[in-house]
């Protein structure tokens, strides 16, 4: 599926108190990026290892004659690999990155004072919120910023 | 000024006078080697300063026009007494001083460029340029001098020549050429009249009315009135100020006595009297020049910018935005790419399309063509670099006492524009050490070596196959390499137990910290150099290669590749990656067996190619690849080169030549070091998939 390229047009219809999130599902996690980072949702891209590289780094894709990283959120957070298909690519502070995920989920529209931040006690530094869905499930808000760091 | 609009005069202002002070540089160093200016330079100078001014004082930068103004006022005069008038003792004079404008001009140009306040300080630079002009025109007296300097409009010496009794002083100047001097101060006389009555003013010269030849006192001194109340002096300047034909004017007060002031206006006044004759002659000498402002100064300037631009072949230039270069570079890589996904795409696999294939080969003709043309448009002639080296030997020559010349050979060899940016600084910084560390001291020395006493720098520049080759060669002392070694053991780069090859040794320059000098000069030693210059080269895609014999000299090359954009690149594969090595890399390609590797003590694989032996590098084991031959037999080896780096790469398969587009690796993966790997950049190939570039000399490296 492809999205509009910069999210601020998807916030333009938003109130001012929500937050527009694509959730993607990562082994039992369903984590979610807000919208005006995320470029495109990918499937069964060809992606070129790259030696010398962390393992959670898998390599890099040819985006339209653009070469983007993809590193593998599965990985990154220490799981095993299950043969992921599906790539999100997002833009983060003018730097592309795609992640590799095991599905994409589902859009939501969340209200920002459900957001809540980490316990204190976590240890998860990707993660920078969570909230609970309307479905019933809880999601995970990922830090994108963080993503780029090792 | 309000920049918007004016961006563009702004920018065209600043290339245009720098284009102009690189080729000033070039006329006066040649003048000083010839130890005098041929009437095309004098011709040549005037026009550059000539427009200089103008353009500077359309920019309403003063202290520039000021400077400009003085100098194209000296060689007016040179060129109407010729160089017989410059005494010889003063040539020398003549050229430093030159020199020290052009260096004043450039500072300011690069203050505009910051967008720095300019200096207002001229006084020192006006005064060497006066006292010149003064030699020129033989006459070593303060009066000339000092008469000569207000037909520009420099602080004046002149005594102030407020009468007694009108203490209030103003001294009025007209623009340039605007003639009728004599009657425009009458005008003004005539207002002032007006304003505070007659009684309270005098002025001078007091016939402008009746007298033309007021005209030429007025033009070169100005027109003075001298005013009983300041009040009144205060309304005249706003009614010179509104004037459109007044350049500008002076207020000055005169608080001392009738006597002290009855001596000013005669000395000076010269022309207005009967002054002893030299200074008859000078003035008349320079008022000349001025004379001929209002009709010649336009006519002079004529046919010496006709003859300036007679001198030079008349090229058709057109300056471009190197933004839009780069851009159009962009398309046209883009192009290559394009042209090959659809040429070779995986859809005309196995289909025989003769018609096809013909305009396929037209095509690729084309793109060829396309990529040669658009590449040649960033081409510039080294030249220019290499000529502003020129002035570093001159400079540090004085500076350090020591003789030596710059000889230029292959300055015409072109060389893509950001690779010539990116190693002006690098070479400077070389040649200033040739200058401070490795010519000899003293000619007694030299000659001693049973060299030439003048020191000799080659700078060198030539293509050989996809690289320019840049050499600066110096017939200094040399390095000496105990002392080398020993800085580097003191400094913690190298251990004392080691032996050490010269190479090795020499290689010490190029680390960060190293310097042998104990102290720091102003041209070098601060030790931040030779390492910043490999750094620098290296940022163009290029290498630094030290070399030197004690003694003898020392030799720096710089190995820059041609393009970095383009390139032509052998794909190979090993296991289930494909790797782009440059072409240009690639000595040899063969086939051998397990049984012609030769192990060495530390488990090294060595082949033997030509009586010569080289390391074999598995490719699959540098990058830890799963799959890819192990048996040498099914494999081949590529005999690679770089720089001063040889050996054999193993790998699986050879695919073909290809023309690739080099693009850089995105940040976020070069932050992993990988460039130190041997992998610098990727390419998209024909059919989608990415390919990485190989970096011979850094895969090298990475392993040892």
């Amino acid at each position: 599926m492809n999205m509009i390229d910069d999210g601020t047009s998807a916030r333009a219809g938003l109130e001012e108190d929500v937050e527009q999130y694509l959730v993607f599902q990562c082994d039992t996690l369903r984590i979610g990026v807000r919208v005006d980072c995320v470029v495109e949702a990918l499937i069964n891209q060809v992606i070129t290892p790259l030696p010398m590289l962390p393992d959670y780094v898998c390599g890099i894709i040819n985006l339209r004659g653009e070469v983007v990283p993809v590193v593998s959120i599965r990985l990154r957070l220490g799981k095993p690999s299950a043969q992921e298909q599906s790539i999100i690519v997002l833009s983060i502070n003018g730097t592309q990155l795609g992640v590799l995920v095991d599905r994409v989920d589902q859009m939501v529209k969340l209200p920002r004072s459900s957001i809540l931040p980490m316990p204190a006690t976590s240890s998860q530094k990707l993660m920078s919120g969570m909230s609970s869905l309307p479905d019933g499930g809880t999601m995970l808000e990922l830090d994108s910023a963080v993503l780029l760091e090792h | 000024m309000d920049n918007g609009g004016n961006e563009s005069i702004l920018d065209t202002y600043l290339y245009e006078t720098n284009t102009l002070l690189e080729q000033l540089d070039s006329i006066v160093l040649a003048a000083e080697q010839a130890d005098t200016f041929t009437q095309n330079d004098v011709n040549e100078i005037f026009r550059i300063m000539h427009t200089i001014k103008g353009a500077s004082a359309m920019m309403e930068y003063e202290s520039l026009t000021t400077v400009a103004h003085r100098i194209e006022d000296m060689f007016f005069i040179i060129r109407e007494k010729t160089m017989e008038s410059v005494p010889d003792p003063d040539r020398a004079l003549l050229f430093d001083m030159m020199f020290l404008a052009i260096d004043f001009f450039r500072s300011q140009v690069e203050k505009v460029q910051n967008g720095q306040p300019l200096s207002k300080d001229i006084d020192k630079l006006l005064e060497k340029i006066n006292s010149l002009i003064a030699k020129i025109q033989g006459d070593a007296d303060g009066a000339g001098n000092a008469a000569a300097a207000p037909a520009a409009s420099a602080v004046s010496a002149v005594p102030e020549t407020a009468e007694a009794g009108f203490p209030y002083g103003l001294r009025v100047f007209f623009d340039e050429g605007v003639g009728m001097e004599n009657l425009r101060a009458f005008m003004l006389v005539t207002e002032f009249r007006g304003i505070c009555g007659e009684e309270n003013f005098t002025f001078f010269p007091g016939d402008v009315e009746t007298n033309a030849a007021t005209i030429e006192t007025i033009v070169s001194q100005g027109f003075v009135l001298s005013f009983r109340k300041e009040m009144d002096r205060a309304g005249a300047i706003q009614v010179v100020s509104g004037s459109g034909s007044v350049r500008g004017y002076q207020a000055f007060d005169n608080p001392a006595g009738a006597t002290a002031r009855q001596e000013g206006p005669k000395a000076a006044a010269p022309a207005a009297e009967s002054a002893p004759p030299a200074a008859q002659e000078s003035r008349t000498a320079a008022l000349k020049p001025a004379q001929e402002k209002p009709v010649g100064k336009n006519v002079p300037a004529a046919p010496a910018a006709v003859q300036g631009a007679g001198s030079h072949p008349k090229e058709s230039l057109i300056s471009v935005n190197l933004s839009k270069l780069n851009q159009l570079m962009d398309v046209v890589g883009e192009i290559v790419i394009t042209e090959s996904m659809v040429t070779a795409s995986p859809d005309l696999k196995g289909l025989k399309l003769d018609n096809f294939t013909k305009s396929a080969r037209q095509l690729r003709k084309l793109t060829d063509e396309l990529q040669d043309v658009s590449m040649s448009l960033r081409m510039v002639p080294v030249l220019a670099t290499f000529q502003k080296m020129q002035r570093i030997v001159r400079d540090m020559g004085k500076k350090l006492g020591k003789k030596a010349r710059l000889t230029l050979v292959g300055e015409d060899t072109e060389v893509d524009k950001t690779i010539v940016d990116g190693i002006g600084d690098p070479l400077m910084h070389i040649v200033r050490n040739s200058m401070d560390h490795g010519i000899e001291e003293s000619e007694a020395d030299r000659i001693a070596a049973g060299k030439d006493p003048e020191g000799e720098i080659i700078l060198s520049a030539s293509h050989t196959g996809g690289e320019v080759i840049i050499q600066v060669k110096d017939d200094g002392r040399g390095v000496d390499y105990d002392k080398v070694l020993k800085k580097a053991v003191d400094a913690g780069l190298a251990s004392p137990e080691i032996e050490y090859s010269r190479k090795e040794i020499i290689n010490f320059l190029l680390m960060p910290g190293f310097s042998t000098n104990t102290e720091v000069t102003e041209f070098s030693g601060r030790g931040v150099g030779m390492d910043v210059v490999k750094k620098n080269v290296e940022e163009v895609g290029g290498t630094v290669v030290l070399t030197s014999e004690p003694g003898k000299g020392m030799t720096t090359t710089l190995k820059i590749p041609l393009t970095m954009a383009i390139l032509d690149g052998m794909e190979v594969s090993v296991g289930s990656s494909i790797f782009t090595i440059p072409i240009n890399n690639i000595r040899q390609s063969f086939k051998m067996s397990d049984s012609d590797i030769i192990h060495d003590a530390a488990h090294g694989e060595m082949v033997k190619v030509m009586d010569n032996f080289y390391s074999v590098i598995r490719a699959k084991d540098v990058y830890g690849l799963d799959n890819g031959y192990d048996k040498i037999e099914d494999g081949i080896l590529m005999w690679v080169e770089s720089g001063e780096c040889t050996y054999c790469l193993f790998v699986d398969e050879l695919l073909g030549e290809q023309q690739v587009v080099v693009k850089p690796l995105p940040n976020y993966i070069n932050t992993f070091n990988i460039k130190q790997h041997g992998i610098t950049g990727c390419t998209i190939l024909g059919d989608g998939n990415i390919s990485v570039i190989l970096d011979v000399s850094n895969l090298y490296s990475a392993i040892q």
